[in-house]
C-alpha cells in the first residue's frame, strides 16, 4: 500500500462502505477499519496517504485514535468526520493535530478536495523526512574531527578562529573542509552553514 | 442434668438486721418496765402497753417473718419486769399468741401499703379497725390463756380483757404512726425550727389544759377530759398526721405521768378509753388533712403547668363557653386576633372565624380566619369539648398557617419549574440522540447518491431525467438531516440563565426533596461541605436537574442492595481548578461493562428506566463547560458520581 491510500476508520457499516464507494470512484485508493483499534493493529510505516476517522465511536473514539498516533509517531495527516454543530469536539480534534474536519452528510466535491490535499501534505511530509535521512546518512559517515568544523562552520567562526579553538593549523581546517563538504555533497559555504544549523536545532529538540 | 451448688451464708444484711432485732427486743423490755402501771394480779395486763406499737412498727419494717423476736421480746419481759408471774410454759404460750397475732396484723398492713408514712384517711382508717381487731384478738387469747393456765380467776376476764385491749390499741395508734415517719425526722426538726413560736404555744395550751384538767378530781376529770380535744385538734389541723401523731403522744405521755403522780385519778382505764376517743379523732383527721394538703399541692402545680404552657404556646388557645363566648385566650391568641377581638369577655368565636361549627364531631378544621386588623388568614383549627362543669364548654386551637401554605405553593412551583426543565431536557436528548443515529444512514445515503451520480454519468445522455433525479433524491436526504439538527438546535440552544448560586443551600434542598424517600427507606444520608467555595455563576435549573438524577439514582441503588446499612454520602469539596459535588452510594456499584457507555442515551440497568438521566445530566453540564465522570465508590463499594464545575465558568453567554 505504499500508493497513495484514504484509510477510512467509521463503526457504520453503511457509512464506511458508501464512502469507500464515493471515494474510489472520484478515483483515489481506499482502505476500511471498523474500529480505532482494527487500524491501530494493522498499521504498517510504509503507508502513505490519509486518515479519515469518525470521531463518535464505541471502543476507541477519535480523539483518543489522535492521541494514539502522535504516541506511536505516526504522521500520517488525520481528516476528522463530526457530526453538524460538535463545536466542542471538533476543536479538540483540530487541537490534538488533525488537518481538517468533515461534517456528516458530506460534500462529495469538499470531501474529495480535502483528502487530496491531505494526501498532499503527507507527500510533502515524506519528501521532506526522506531527503533529512539522506543528509543524516551522509553526517553519519563524517568523522568527528569534520563534525567539530562542520559545527564552528555553522557557528559562524573564520578559518583562523576554528583552528584556534581546535588546535590545529588553519591549513589543516581547509583540508577537513574540503573532505566535509565532498561526503555531504553540498557546494556552497552556506549549504553547509544552513545544514549545521538544522543539525543543532534536531539536537536541541531531541535533548530537551 | 444441671448441678446448682450452693453455699448457705448469713447475708451482711442479715447480720445488720441480726443486730436491729436484738435492740428492738432491748426496747421491747425497757418500754414494757416503763408503762408497766395499774397491772391485774402482776400480771402484763395493763392499760397503757407502747411496747405493741412498737411491735407492729417493727414487723411492719422488718417483715412478718421477724416475729420470733417478738415472742421472744414478750417472753423476756415476763421474766425481767413481772419476774414470772405464772408457769414458764404458759407464759412461752402467750408470748407465741402475741407475736402470731401482731404478725398477722402486719402481713395485713402491709398489703394496705401501710409500711410507709400515712399519707391518706383511708389508710388512717384502716390501721386503726387493724389495730382494734388485732388487739382484741390478742387481749382475749392472752386472758383465756392465762385463765385456763389458772393463772387468772374466770370472773376478772372481761374486765382484764378490756383493759389489756385498750392498752395495746393506745399503744399501737401513738407509736406505730411515729414509728413509721421516723425516716422523715429531718423534715420535722426542721418544721419545728422554723415555727418555734407556734408550736411553744402549743405545746403551752396542752400542758396547760392537761394541768387543769389533772387538777380536778377524778369524776371531774373524765367529765372535762373532752377539753384536750381543742389543743390537740389544733395541733392536727396545722400540721396534719405528724402533727396529730406527736400531740396524741404527748398527751398519752401527760396522762400517764399524771396517772402515776396523783393518786386521785379513779380510772386510768376510763381515761385510756377517752385517750382512744381523742388518738383515732386526731389521727384519722391529721390523715385527711395531709392528704387533702397534698392534692392542692399537686393541683397548683399542674395548673402552674398549665398556665406557663398555654402562656408559651405558639399556638393560640381559646376557651369558649356554652353560647359560643370567648371566656378566655392565651398570649399567641392576642398577638393572632388582636387585643380587643378575643381579651374582652363575650366576644363570639364566630367574630374571628367564621362558618366554625364546635358540635361537628372530628373536631378539626381549616378555614379562614380574621385576623388582626381584619387580616384574613389560612387557619387550621382543632377543638376538644371540655367535660367539667365549668363556664367554658370547648378548648379551641388555631394556627396560623400563612406561612406553611406559602412554601407549600413555593415547592410546588418549584418542583414545577423543575419538572418542566427535565422535560425539556429529555426531548433535547431525545433529538439529540436521533439526530446522531439517523445523520448515520442518511450520511450513507448521501454518499451512495453522490457515488451513483458518477457512475451514471456516462448513461446521463440516455434520459437526462437520471441525473435530476439523483440531484433531487440527494437535496431530500440532506433535507432530512437539516430538520434533525434544527430540531436539536432548538433543544440545545435553550439558553441557560446562568445566576450566582450557594451550592450548599442548593444541595440541601435537593436532598430535602428527597427526604421523605430518604426516611421511608431507612437512609442515611450525610453532606460534606466546604464553607469557603467561591460564588459561582451556574445554569441553576440545570444543576438541579443533575443532582436530582444522580440523588435518586442512588437511592435506588442503595435499595437493591439488602442486608448491609443504606448510606448515601454527598460531598462538595474543592480541586485545583473546579468545584465538585461527588455523590457515593453504598448500592452494589455499575457493571464494569456498562461504565464503557454509561453515559451514552438509552443505557440503563432499570426495569422501567429510559436511559436518559446520566445522558441529560452530562450534556448539561458539557453545555457550560462542565463535566461528570463516574468512578467506582472506594468507601462502600458502590457507585461514585463526580459533578465538575470549573472556577471561572464563562459568564452569560
Amino acid at each position: 500500500m505504499n500508493d497513495p491510500t484514504v484509510f477510512l476508520v467509521d463503526d457504520d457499516v453503511a457509512v464506511r462502505d458508501a464512502l469507500s464507494l464515493l471515494i474510489s470512484v472520484k478515483g483515489l485508493r481506499t482502505a476500511v477499519f471498523a474500529s480505532a483499534e482494527g487500524f491501530l493493529n494493522t498499521y504498517s510505516v510504509s503507508w502513505r496517504g490519509c486518515l479519515l476517522t469518525d470521531l463518535q465511536m464505541p471502543g476507541m473514539p477519535g480523539l483518543q485514535l489522535q492521541r494514539h498516533l502522535v504516541e506511536r509517531g505516526i504522521e500520517l495527516p488525520v481528516v476528522v468526520l463530526t457530526a453538524h454543530g460538535d463545536v466542542a469536539t471538533t476543536r479538540a480534534a483540530l487541537k490534538n493535530g488533525a488537518l481538517d474536519f468533515l461534517e456528516k452528510p458530506v460534500d462529495d466535491e469538499v470531501l474529495i478536495e480535502v483528502l487530496r490535499n491531505a494526501i498532499r501534505v503527507d507527500e510533502q511530509r515524506h519528501r521532506a523526512r526522506t531527503s533529512r535521512d539522506q543528509t543524516l546518512q551522509r553526517v553519519a559517515k563524517l568523522t568527528p574531527r569534520e563534525l567539530d568544523v562542520l559545527r564552528l562552520l555553522a557557528e559562524g567562526l573564520q578559518h583562523r578562529e576554528i583552528a584556534a579553538r581546535l588546535a590545529i593549523s588553519p591549513r589543516t581546517v581547509e583540508v577537513y573542509k574540503a573532505r566535509m563538504m565532498e561526503k555531504l555533497q553540498v557546494r556552497t559555504l552556506a549549504d553547509v552553514i544552513r545544514l549545521g544549523a538544522d543539525m543543532a536545532r534536531e539536537a536541541a529538540i531531541t535533548t530537551s | 442434668m444441671v448441678v446448682v451448688t450452693r453455699s448457705i451464708s448469713i447475708h451482711p444484711r442479715t447480720q445488720h438486721t441480726l443486730w436491729q432485732a436484738g435492740g428492738y427486743v432491748a426496747l421491747y423490755v425497757l418500754l414494757d418496765g416503763a408503762s408497766y402501771v395499774r397491772p391485774v394480779l402482776k400480771l402484763g395486763i395493763t392499760p397503757w402497753n407502747p411496747q405493741a406499737g412498737l411491735t407492729v412498727a417493727f414487723l411492719l419494717a422488718f417483715g412478718p417473718r421477724w416475729l420470733f423476736a417478738t415472742a421472744l421480746a414478750a417472753f423476756c419481759a415476763e421474766g425481767l419486769v413481772r419476774d414470772m408471774p405464772a408457769a414458764w410454759w404458759l407464759l412461752l404460750a402467750t408470748s407465741a399468741w402475741i407475736a402470731a397475732a401482731y404478725a398477722i396484723l402486719a402481713l395485713a398492713l402491709r398489703r394496705w401499703g401501710l409500711q410507709r408514712p400515712i399519707d391518706s384517711g383511708s389508710k388512717a382508717v384502716t390501721l386503726v379497725l387493724g389495730a382494734m381487731a388485732a388487739g382484741f384478738v390478742v387481749a382475749a387469747g392472752y386472758v383465756l390463756l392465762l385463765v385456763v393456765g389458772g393463772a387468772l380467776p374466770g370472773s376478772m376476764a372481761s374486765a382484764a380483757v378490756a383493759r389489756y385491749w385498750v392498752g395495746d390499741v393506745n399503744g399501737i395508734l401513738t407509736l406505730t404512726p411515729l414509728l413509721l415517719l421516723w425516716s422523715r425526722w429531718r423534715d420535722g426538726l426542721r418544721t419545728v425550727r422554723g415555727n418555734v413560736a407556734v408550736v411553744a404555744a402549743q405545746l403551752g395550751v396542752l400542758a396547760l389544759t392537761m394541768w387543769f384538767i389533772f387538777g380536778l378530781s377524778g369524776a371531774q376529770q373524765v367529765r372535762f377530759f373532752y377539753l384536750l380535744f381543742v389543743p390537740v385538734m389544733w395541733i392536727t389541723l396545722r400540721w396534719g398526721a405528724p402533727g396529730a401523731v406527736l400531740g396524741v403522744l404527748v398527751t398519752q405521755i401527760g396522762v400517764i405521768m399524771a396517772v402515776q403522780r396523783n393518786a386521785q385519778v379513779p380510772s386510768l382505764v376510763d381515761l385510756q378509753f377517752l385517750v382512744l376517743t381523742l388518738s383515732v379523732t386526731a389521727l384519722v383527721l391529721g390523715a385527711v388533712i395531709s392528704e387533702r394538703a397534698e392534692a392542692l399541692q399537686r393541683l397548683a402545680q399542674r395548673e402552674a403547668e398549665q398556665r406557663t404552657l398555654l402562656a408559651t404556646a405558639p399556638d393560640a388557645v381559646l376557651a369558649v363557653d356554652r353560647t359560643g363566648d370567648i371566656s378566655s385566650a392565651n398570649p399567641a391568641a392576642l398577638r393572632l386576633f388582636g387585643e380587643e377581638a378575643v381579651a374582652q369577655a363575650g366576644r363570639p368565636l364566630t367574630a374571628i372565624l367564621p362558618g366554625i361549627d364546635l358540635t361537628r364531631p372530628d373536631g378539626r378544621v381549616s378555614l379562614e380566619g380574621l385576623g388582626r386588623d381584619g387580616r384574613p388568614f389560612p387557619a387550621e383549627i382543632a377543638w376538644a369539648p371540655l367535660h367539667v362543669p365549668a363556664r367554658a364548654a370547648h378548648l379551641v386551637i388555631v394556627r396560623d398557617a400563612t406561612e406553611r401554605r406559602q412554601s407549600e405553593i413555593e415547592l410546588r412551583e418549584r418542583e414545577r419549574d423543575l419538572a418542566r426543565a427535565m422535560r425539556f431536557a429529555v426531548a433535547g436528548e431525545l433529538a439529540s440522540a436521533l439526530a446522531h443515529e439517523l445523520n448515520q444512514p442518511i450520511t450513507a445515503l448521501v454518499s451512495y447518491l453522490q457515488a451513483t451520480a458518477i457512475l451514471a454519468a456516462p448513461l446521463a445522455g440516455r434520459d437526462e431525467r437520471l441525473t435530476a433525479t439523483l440531484l433531487k433524491a440527494m437535496q431530500e436526504a440532506l433535507r432530512a438531516s437539516e430538520v434533525l439538527h434544527r430540531l436539536r438546535d432548538f433543544y440545545r440552544g435553550g439558553a441557560i440563565k446562568r445566576e450566582p448560586v450557594n451550592l450548599v443551600a442548593l444541595c440541601e434542598a435537593t436532598v430535602a426533596n428527597f427526604r421523605e424517600r430518604l426516611q421511608r427507606a431507612d437512609i442515611e444520608l450525610t453532606l460534606h461541605t466546604d464553607d469557603s467555595l467561591p460564588s459561582m455563576r451556574v445554569g441553576v435549573t440545570q444543576l438541579e436537574i443533575v443532582l436530582h438524577n444522580i440523588l435518586a439514582n442512588a437511592i435506588d441503588a442503595v435499595c437493591q442492595r439488602s442486608g448491609s446499612p443504606r448510606r448515601i454520602l454527598f460531598a462538595i469539596e474543592r480541586t485545583a481548578d473546579a468545584v465538585t459535588v461527588r455523590i457515593e452510594d453504598s448500592g452494589p456499584g455499575i457493571d464494569p461493562e456498562v461504565v464503557q457507555k454509561l453515559f451514552e442515551p438509552f443505557v440503563t440497568s432499570k426495569v422501567d428506566g429510559m436511559g436518559l438521566g446520566l445522558a441529560i445530566s452530562r450534556s448539561l453540564l458539557r453545555g457550560q463547560r462542565g463535566d461528570l465522570t463516574y468512578e467506582p465508590g472506594h468507601r462502600w463499594g458502590g457507585a461514585s458520581f463526580t459533578v465538575h464545575l470549573p472556577y471561572g465558568m464563562p459568564t452569560d453567554e
